[in-house]
């Protein structure tokens, strides 16, 4: 277990940090709105152009919303020898991310806490900026 | 509230990623360390450029899409710069393009951190992009380029050698973005102009690197050509996996940040 999970840090982390989205983060998502939820793993999209992870989050007054997040595309998660197994459905984790700018229940990934603490990174691409040099 | 710029995201999320036990680079992504091999050869004794390398990019530059540098670029001629960066309009489907899964164009697609496995044969190099599956046929069999075709997103290519240097020349190109820098400016982009020709300039420094240098000639925009060195560096391992398929189409939730 210990093994996967670090293994899933260094893989999450490489993706996010090494490659460019097919759109810039601003377009999609708002930076001044920051989501914070935890919740249980109801569904994995392993699929172009970012894979998305859904969490099922429940309030306190005990309403249930469907939260989505978008990360790093399949190709660069699969290069690093992840596969989609270790996103598990039914497990519950804290995910912080950044709300999409047309205020829906959708988010890019932030970073992904399990239950047993260790925290992985999972901002997608979007969060990678090109550096110009002058 | 605060507000984050994006880069203030990724540094933040880097310096706080984690974590417990796991003791792991977290500020880069794993390196691998190419054993140093021989130039590969075809049978008639040119460089064999086949395999799989990374874009081309700065040297030492690494973790996003490449751009250009703006000191490389050379003086603009009169109404060069208006043509060269075309501001936002506020409607996506003209700020975001690729969003809404259109195409890169060259050289942008090329320039995103995303595989490049390149086919060598006698008569052909092709250079195929993880990022949105962009093939390039380039002939090397001294054709001169099209005439009378239509612009495209990635233009014409012919290629031939110089000694041990490949030279890819490319025209045809309909006016489009020239690279990833919107990324960095979100009021504008930098295009480049239907005049738009590049000449790419392949050759090994070393076994596992190609030296890769662009040069841009866009009258309608620059005073006369300019040029920028970058390299591309051989990633054997990811022919394991080979390019992960791309369409784009796929799953687009968010296409100019609207989700639902």
């Amino acid at each position: 277990m210990t093994k996967t999970l670090a293994l899933l840090i260094a893989v999450l982390l490489a993706g996010s940090a090494a490659l460019a989205g097919h759109h810039s983060f601003a377009a999609e998502y708002d930076s001044t709105r920051p989501v914070d939820v935890t919740g249980t793993l109801t569904r994995v999209e392993w699929t172009n152009p970012h894979i998305w992870f859904y969490l099922d989050v429940r309030d306190d007054k005990g309403t249930v919303t469907n939260w989505g997040f978008s990360a790093a595309p399949p190709g660069v998660l699969m290069r690093r020898g992840i596969q989609k197994e270790v996103l598990k459905v039914g497990s519950v984790i804290h995910v912080q991310g950044f709300r999409a700018k047309d205020g829906s229940n959708n988010a890019s990934g932030g970073t992904v806490t399990f239950a047993d603490g260790r925290r992985v990174f999972t901002a997608s691409s979007e969060d990678a900026v090109p550096q110009e040099r002058k | 509230m605060k507000r984050f710029t994006s880069r203030a995201i990724l540094a933040a999320a880097m310096a706080t990623v984690v974590s417990t036990g796991a003791s792991i680079v977290l500020s880069q992504a794993p390196q691998e360390q190419q054993a140093p091999r021989a130039i590969p050869r075809m049978p008639d004794g040119k460089p064999d450029f086949s395999g799989f390398w990374t874009n081309p990019a700065q040297p030492g530059a690494r973790g996003a899409a490449t751009v250009f540098t703006k000191s490389k670029m050379a003086p603009f001629v009169p109404g060069g710069e208006a043509l060269f960066y075309e501001p936002r309009t506020g409607d996506p489907a003209h700020d975001e393009p690729r969003a809404f899964c259109k195409p890169s164009g060259f050289p942008s697609g090329f320039f995103g951190p995303y595989p490049v496995q390149i086919i060598q044969s006698k008569d052909y190099l092709v250079m195929v992009t993880e990022f949105q599956r962009i093939t390039r046929l380039i002939p090397l069999d001294g054709r001169p380029h099209q005439t009378g075709i239509e612009p495209t997103y990635y233009g014409d290519s012919v290629g031939h050698w110089e000694g041990e240097t490949l030279i890819i020349d490319s025209t045809s190109f309909k006016r489009w973005s020239l690279d990833d820098y919107y990324y960095t400016d979100p009021t504008q982009y930098r295009m480049h102009s239907d005049a738009f020709h590049t000449i790419e300039r392949l050759r090994f420094s070393d076994g596992n690197t190609i030296s890769y240098q662009m040069t841009i000639d866009d009258p309608k925009i620059f005073a006369r050509p300019w040029s920028e060195d970058f390299e591309m560096k051989f990633r054997p391992e990811w022919a394991k996996v080979g390019l992960y398929e791309f369409v784009c189409e796929e799953n687009n939730r968010c296409p100019g940040g609207n989700c639902k």
